[in-house]
């Protein structure tokens, strides 16, 4: 993929997504492209043309904005089949029922519905304690392991792995096959086909978890196991990047580690530092213009594709002073890193649950932990087409 | 202070549980509960910010 230059006239170039930046450390073009206006001409993976919004303000606009839609099937075919295949979609099958990401109207709020119990801020706070155990379970696994070692794949894989399972709640014999599938590679179809067996049993024990609410509710079956589908594979490799993320960007500013072991109610507001400075994804999943509009001076056309970008937005300076600088002490409340609006992370309280707990036990539990080598503190790869940054090593060592 | 809430527009979000609890719960539906109308005064700058973080501007404060 080319990668564009501030020197390129923006008339006449493509712009595509800038593969020069790491998930701390941006690519300057978004600077650039804020600085010429709220959103950007974008060229997707596929060869066709959208906007890319930079701006703070126009992003929370546009992801408030009931005149867009998240379906694929609005996009051109070539992108639904990328996005299928991305998101483990079963596309035109029945399963789409319960993709709460690419659901618009009734049909979305009737799916979201079934699941904001068990993840609100109260939910959240119920699995601290497991939530601790979990994490103290696997830091001692860390702690065994011959140094230097990676810490995603030793810490913050499973973590993310087993806050899964608790929560969703699926039963025990399935866990280490869960991990298979979900942290490993495989098919749409070998997940769902797992699904369905994990439903099959769960449904002679149900308990008080995601997947025994969505078997007792008025979901129906394809709904239930398209829904699943979304549940079981999203998040769980977010909160395995934002582990690793934020270790990497501790070790990588050992006085911002200094002031969170040295006070470490300082991780409440510097968990949304960590989102702000350490956002996954480049451009969130594409939204679809359903008529003409103009939101924030800007005109976007029916059919459109707009991708909000939560790296350059939650850079903005117009938001956030000084967007570059990562400080933990700053309130970084209000980020989009987990998105925003009716589409917005939907396990997002657990998340942070998961992520403090994860950071607080290894900085606080390894004194002398050290960064030997972090992929992410150089330009990688990263997805398409919705572009998200990967976890990728982090290797550490200790005295 | 004087906070009301509209329970239709919430979307269930939380954040404004997440920023004060002491005033915002989530019921078992994951929408707003009120837990105080009326807060003290430490606790007006967390009120004001969770009107703002609201994405369904579903909290109102009158000062």
């Amino acid at each position: 993929m080319e990668q564009t230059s501030a020197a390129q006239c923006p008339m006449h170039e493509v712009r595509r997504i800038p593969n020069d930046g790491t998930p701390l450390c941006p690519s300057p073009t978004f600077a650039i492209w804020r600085e010429e206006g709220s959103a950007t001409p974008l060229e997707y993976s596929d060869g066709h043309q959208g906007l890319i919004i930079n701006r703070y303000e126009l992003a929370k606009m546009i992801l408030e904005d009931k005149r867009f839609s998240q379906t694929p099937a609005r996009m051109p075919a070539h992108h639904g089949e990328e996005l299928t295949a991305q998101y483990g979609l079963s596309s035109g099958s029945d399963l789409d029922l319960g993709n709460v990401l690419g659901l618009d109207g009734e049909q979305h709020a009737r799916i979201r519905r079934t699941i904001l119990n068990r993840y609100s801020v109260r939910s959240a706070r119920g699995y601290e304690a497991d939530m601790k155990a979990i994490v103290a379970q696997q830091l001692k696994h860390l702690m065994a392991q011959p140094t230097p070692v990676d810490l995603t794949k030793h810490y913050a894989q499973p973590i993310s792995a087993a806050g899964h399972v608790r929560v969703l709640g699926i039963p025990e014999q399935f866990r280490q096959e869960y991990s298979q599938l979900f942290v490993g590679e495989s098919t749409t179809d070998e997940k769902v086909e797992f699904i369905r067996r994990v439903i099959a049993v769960k449904k002679d024990c149900l308990a008080e978890d995601v997947l025994s609410d969505l078997l007792r509710s008025d979901l129906l079956v394809p709904e239930i196991e398209g829904l699943s589908l979304s549940l079981f594979v999203s998040g769980r490799d977010s909160v395995a990047y934002m582990i690793a993320t934020c270790m990497t960007a501790l070790l990588n500013n050992p006085d911002q580690l200094k002031a969170l072991r040295d006070d470490p109610t300082l991780i409440m507001g510097g968990m949304e530092e960590f989102m702000r400075v350490g956002a996954m994804f480049l451009t969130l999943f594409p939204r679809t213009a359903t008529e003409d509009l103009e939101l924030g001076g800007v005109r976007i056309a029916a059919g459109q594709s707009v991708s909000v970008s939560p790296v350059a937005a939650n850079h903005d300076p117009a938001q956030f002073p000084d967007p570059d600088k990562f400080d933990l002490s700053r309130d970084a409340f209000g980020h989009v890193g987990f998105g925003h609006g009716i589409h917005g992370c939907v396990g997002q309280q657990v998340a942070r649950v998961e992520i403090r707990e994860g950071v607080m036990q290894l900085i606080q539990g390894i004194p002398s932990l050290y960064l030997v080598h972090a992929e992410q503190n150089e330009p990688g790869p990263f997805a398409h087409p919705v572009a998200t940054y990967e976890a990728g090593e982090v290797i550490v060592g200790w005295n | 202070m004087k906070i009301t809430v509209d329970r239709d527009a919430c979307i269930g979000a939380g954040q404004c549980a997440l920023v004060a609890g002491a005033v915002f719960d989530q019921d078992d539906e994951g929408l707003v509960v009120l837990l105080n109308v009326s807060p003290g005064e430490d606790m007006h700058t967390f009120v004001h910010k969770a009107a703002k973080l609201c994405p369904a501007s579903a909290i109102a404060v009158e000062d």
